[in-house]
């Protein structure tokens, strides 16, 4: 593991995180597709059967 | 103290369904098959691991994660991710297991703090404190800290109206006022406040407290006290983790040099923390304990200008992100937080699903998508997902993640427990380890106890070591394996 690991993580979401506050141009288009592909994704999470998943998560307490 | 070693505990939820989501193995169960491989390595299922972390189940049949003692907390995030990645890893190989046995079965893993009945378990970041210094007056400046964090660390979530609200005195839930109109949904910083009953405490499970005084120092006691703050939401983003760590450390040196401190007492905490939750204007007045008001930005923004001439060139950034966060919160621009900070990557998710379904935040469809936030599955977990399209910050390089897998952190008393381990379990000697001890299971061998944490040589430890290589019955070391790989 490099010093320059430990210290300093980098800044990867300064550099790759950002994409979708870009309105400019064909940027403009290309993040509204990509939060739409995004939204597709979700979608086939929550229509399967969204509800009777959540109330079989029951659990005894932890701490 | 200047170094301060650190560790994070992390309780995951669990739950097995199948296709059609309904229950398919209680927890019991679900938590048996996942843990037949660590049961077959370690005979039990409380193991500590060739990275010094200790995985286990817990009260409720909770798969826990608790990293080993970091004394950087980049460190510190690289091992909490390393143990969602081995909890990952199991929950695929059950998985397997249960799919070739033809059951129509699925594991989930959320590292998340609360079921759907109300249930809450925990995140529990540990703080070596010294001994000499006034514990009894710790609490009074670091509570208003705590009880504002929230802002910056919170999880994000809904509240809904009528939702149980768990252990705990249930006629004092906010909620549950008599007469008043039953809160529509809403997003908060926290829904872990509306699980917080006492300020400070010895419980853990019943009245939860903020700060819990259980005072399990894993060192040497006359030197040493545990700091056990467990308020904490668990969270996804490497940042929010970071920052939880990062400046509550900066908060905790500056009580501990002597200085004069903010005095923001609050008037009553658990009052407070559940309005906190619910401003998401973070300008609410809350009641300080000698009179007049403050506000959550205004704790948080003092404490920032005070540790600020405290922290060295490698803590700037830190300064910084901590910025960030509160002036998303007064400004009420999200364009950083929102692909940052887990409350504000949710809240801004949140508001496109309920526009694109034409739903409220109350749905359940919410509460899946909030529980597939925290789901740990690297390919279906939502947080991933965000992560992929770098909507989620992924800080830490993909190598320094896998590495913490197998490798302790170098700096701390964790190096001597990762290689006994890491040796131990290559040469198949039975051994057993906790955190301050150490020794094989055989008869007339003697236990190494290091009782300062951050002891990293100790010639007992290397002798122990060799006994290890003699007794082995392999010739020499091979790569260390992930464990359960």
């Amino acid at each position: 593991m490099s010093q320059q690991s430990l210290n300093a993580p980098g800044n990867g979401p300064e550099e790759s995180g950002d994409d979708s506050e870009i309105v400019t141009g064909g940027q403009t288009f290309a993040s509204a597709q990509a939060a739409d592909d995004l939204l597709d994704e979700i979608d086939s999470v929550l229509e399967s059967n969204a509800e009777t998943f959540v109330r079989s998560f029951v659990q005894k307490g932890g701490q | 103290m200047k170094r301060r070693v650190g560790g994070l505990e992390t309780e995951f939820g669990l739950v097995c369904v199948r296709a059609d989501g309904s229950r398919a193995l209680e927890p019991e169960a679900a938590a048996r098959e996942l843990f037949r491989p660590v049961v077959a390595m370690g005979r039990s299922s409380n193991v500590f691991l060739g990275n010094a972390a200790r995985l286990y189940l817990d009260v409720g049949s909770h798969p826990e994660y608790a990293t080993a003692e970091c004394d950087d907390w980049w460190e510190l995030v690289a091992q909490d991710r390393a143990g969602e990645r081995i909890f990952a890893e199991l929950t695929a190989q059950a998985n397997e297991r249960l799919a070739a046995d033809g059951q129509d079965a699925r594991i989930h893993l959320l590292k998340n703090n609360v079921d759907s009945a109300g249930n809450a378990f925990g995140s529990h970041e540990n703080f070596l404190v010294d001994r000499r210094g006034e514990f009894t007056r710790l609490p009074r400046y670091l509570l208003p800290f705590l009880v504002t964090r929230q802002i910056i660390t919170g999880a994000g979530g809904v509240v809904r109206p009528q939702q149980p609200v768990g252990a705990g005195p249930a006629a004092a839930a906010p909620a549950a006022a008599a007469d008043a109109a039953p809160e529509p949904a809403q997003f908060v910083f926290s829904r872990r406040s509306d699980h917080m009953w006492e300020a400070v405490s010895s419980a853990t499970t019943r009245t939860r407290p903020i700060i819990n005084t259980r005072d399990e120092p894993h060192g040497d006691p006359t030197r040493f006290r545990r700091l056990h703050v467990i308020v904490g939401d668990s969270t996804m983003s490497e940042v929010s983790t970071h920052l939880r760590f990062a400046t509550t450390d900066l908060v905790l040196r500056a009580i501990e040099s002597g200085r004069a401190l903010p005095e923001l007492s609050l008037h009553d905490d658990i009052s407070a923390i559940r309005a906190v939750a619910r401003d998401l204007s973070g300008s609410a007045p809350i009641p300080l304990s000698h009179g007049g008001t403050t506000t959550a930005i205004e704790v948080q923004q003092r404490w920032l200008d005070h540790v600020t001439p405290l922290a060295d060139e490698s803590e700037q950034q830190v300064l910084e992100t901590w910025q960030k966060g509160i002036d998303a919160v007064r400004t009420g621009d999200r364009s950083w937080a929102a692909t940052h900070l887990d409350w504000a990557i949710k809240e801004r998710l949140f508001q496109q699903v309920t526009e694109r379904r034409g739903i409220e935040l109350g749905d359940p469809a919410i509460e899946r998508l909030d529980l597939a936030y925290h789901d740990i599955d690297p390919a279906h977990g939502i947080f991933h997902t965000l992560q992929r399209r770098g909507l989620a910050p992924a800080t830490l390089p993909e190598e320094r993640i896998e590495a913490a897998r197998t490798t302790a952190p170098t700096t701390t008393r964790a190096h001597l427990r990762g290689q006994v381990v890491t040796t131990a379990t290559q040469h198949g000697v039975d051994h057993v380890v906790d955190w301050t001890t150490m020794r094989l299971t055989r008869p007339g061998s003697m236990p190494v106890q290091v009782l300062d944490p951050f002891t990293t040589a100790l010639p007992a430890v290397d002798d122990l070591l060799a006994q290890i290589r003699d007794l082995g019955t392999e010739s020499g070391p091979g790569p260390a394996p992930a464990p359960f790989a």
